[in-house]
């Protein structure tokens, strides 16, 4: 089937059989490795990506729901030498160690924080709870959200 | 994954000849957090998947004569963000909070938690205590059911091939019906419940009455407890005693399982446990 998504802002096609996914698309036909493939059934995150602003799994939308929809994906946010404010204070934080969670952790993180600005911590282990890390814990990376959901809220005031 | 045929369809006429011309190896799909993992999972022997996810009739939350009225296709995040869901049914969004994490609640939608026909389902207990319908579409034309009809085993309801849920809707009678919803899981989020529970009730000069009590999680599939009910009906609401009676009678409607995840006595300890909570925060929730 074809289709043809918009993702990171630029409109995509494809030609891919229907028991395609949108995550091995991102992967296999875009080239974009960011979202990663762990569980491949929804439990891990590893592959979160925002398609119409909300956190999915990719494994699990098929390539054919994601057609004339918006997607973005980790390489939609900043690139090494311009880091989005997220992915910077996760550096800073050091909120992550092998960092194959990272992105899916990151993309949920800015669904989060685009849909609730001033959230608890409570809600940020909420938003991070579908995003399993088996390297640092979680606590750093709940840090890293925190401060700087506090950071936008004192450049706001 | 295997190779299927996908079919997306411009209205829910269309969905039901797809799924009639299919059968019986149509499935209709809307979230797919269930159907692909079992496909992944070599669990299902679907060959044509018709995409139901994007058809407007099937979408959107309102209150109509009927009753609070929620598309098949709203997801557990849309019931989560729902100022009406909130006003008149608050109990269904505590157990829309309980499914999967975030994610999953993205994708996943009412009708497609229903239709897993799961025990562990936590959509389930609630709009069973609440008396929701569920509204059908098929070959042969609309049909309604109770939640009690629905479900007729363990990952099997009582829909034909050929048909999809519309539609389920809160009766009015029941709208802001002091109703509490409760889940015990291993983890806040990524858990199956170990055991589910939904009390419902009013109190009328101190006696309870049309009391609803449903579990999940504990039979083959969700149920209501209608002998624990019956116990409750007329009684005060201020005896201790009369509910601990009532969750021992739950716990002999139930007949839960022994497995890897918790042994039957603990899961008995849970049925009477979140029995009881139930009924006590209903009866609160009623009296403020």
């Amino acid at each position: 089937m074809e289709i043809k998504v918009t993702v990171n802002g630029a409109e995509k096609a494809a030609s891919v059989p229907p028991e395609t996914t949108l995550l091995s698309v991102l992967r296999e036909q875009w080239g974009m490795t960011g979202s990663k493939s762990g569980c491949e059934v929804g439990d891990c995150g590893a592959c979160t990506v925002l398609l119409d602003g909300k956190p999915v799994n990719a494994c699990l939308v098929l390539a054919g729901q994601a057609n004339g929809r918006d997607v973005l994906s980790i390489e939609g946010l900043g690139t090494p030498n311009n880091l989005d404010p997220l992915q910077k204070i996760f550096e800073t934080h050091a909120s992550l160690q092998c960092g194959f969670c990272g992105p899916g952790v990151i993309m949920s993180a800015k669904a989060l924080l685009n849909k609730n600005p001033d959230p608890t911590r409570h809600d940020v282990r909420d938003a991070l709870a579908g995003n399993l890390c088996r390297c640092t814990g979680y606590v750093k990376m709940i840090d890293a959200v925190m401060e700087l959901a506090a950071n936008n809220k004192s450049e706001a005031a | 994954m295997r190779p299927f045929e996908y079919v997306s369809v411009s209205n829910a006429e269309e969905a039901v000849k797809a799924l009639a011309a299919a059968a019986p190896n149509g499935k209709p799909v809307a979230g797919c957090t269930d159907l692909l993992v079992e496909i992944k999972h070599e669990a299902s022997s679907a060959e044509t998947l018709v995409d139901i996810s994007q058809l407007e009739e099937l979408r959107g939350i309102e209150l109509t004569d009927q009753g609070l009225r929620i598309g098949a296709s709203v997801t557990h995040t849309e019931i989560m963000d729902s100022d009406l869901v909130a006003e008149h049914a608050p109990a269904l969004q505590d157990a829309a909070h309980t499914i999967g994490a975030v994610q999953t609640r993205t994708l996943g939608t009412l009708a497609g938690n229903l239709v897993t026909c799961v025990p562990s389902m936590d959509s389930g207990p609630t709009l069973m205590a609440l008396e929701a319908t569920v509204n059908i579409l098929g070959s042969k034309g609309t049909r309604s059911s109770s939640m009690e009809e629905l479900f007729v085993f363990v990952r099997k309801t009582s829909l034909e091939a050929d048909e999809i849920i519309t539609d389920i809707v809160v009766p009015t009678k029941n709208l802001k019906k002091p109703t509490v919803f409760h889940k015990f899981g291993l983890r806040k989020g990524q858990a199956l419940a170990l055991v589910n529970a939904a009390g419902s009730l009013h109190v009328k000069d101190g006696k309870m009455t049309d009391v609803r009590i449903s579990l999940g999680a504990v039979a083959p599939v969700v149920i209501r407890c209608l002998k624990a009910e019956a116990h409750l009906e007329g009684k005060s609401a201020d005896d201790a005693q009369v509910l601990n009676e009532a969750a021992e009678i739950a716990l002999s409607e139930t007949s839960p399982i022994d497995d890897f995840r918790a042994s039957k006595a603990y899961r008995n300890e849970l049925i009477k446990i979140l029995t009881k909570r139930c009924i006590e925060q209903s009866i609160a929730l009623s009296q403020k």
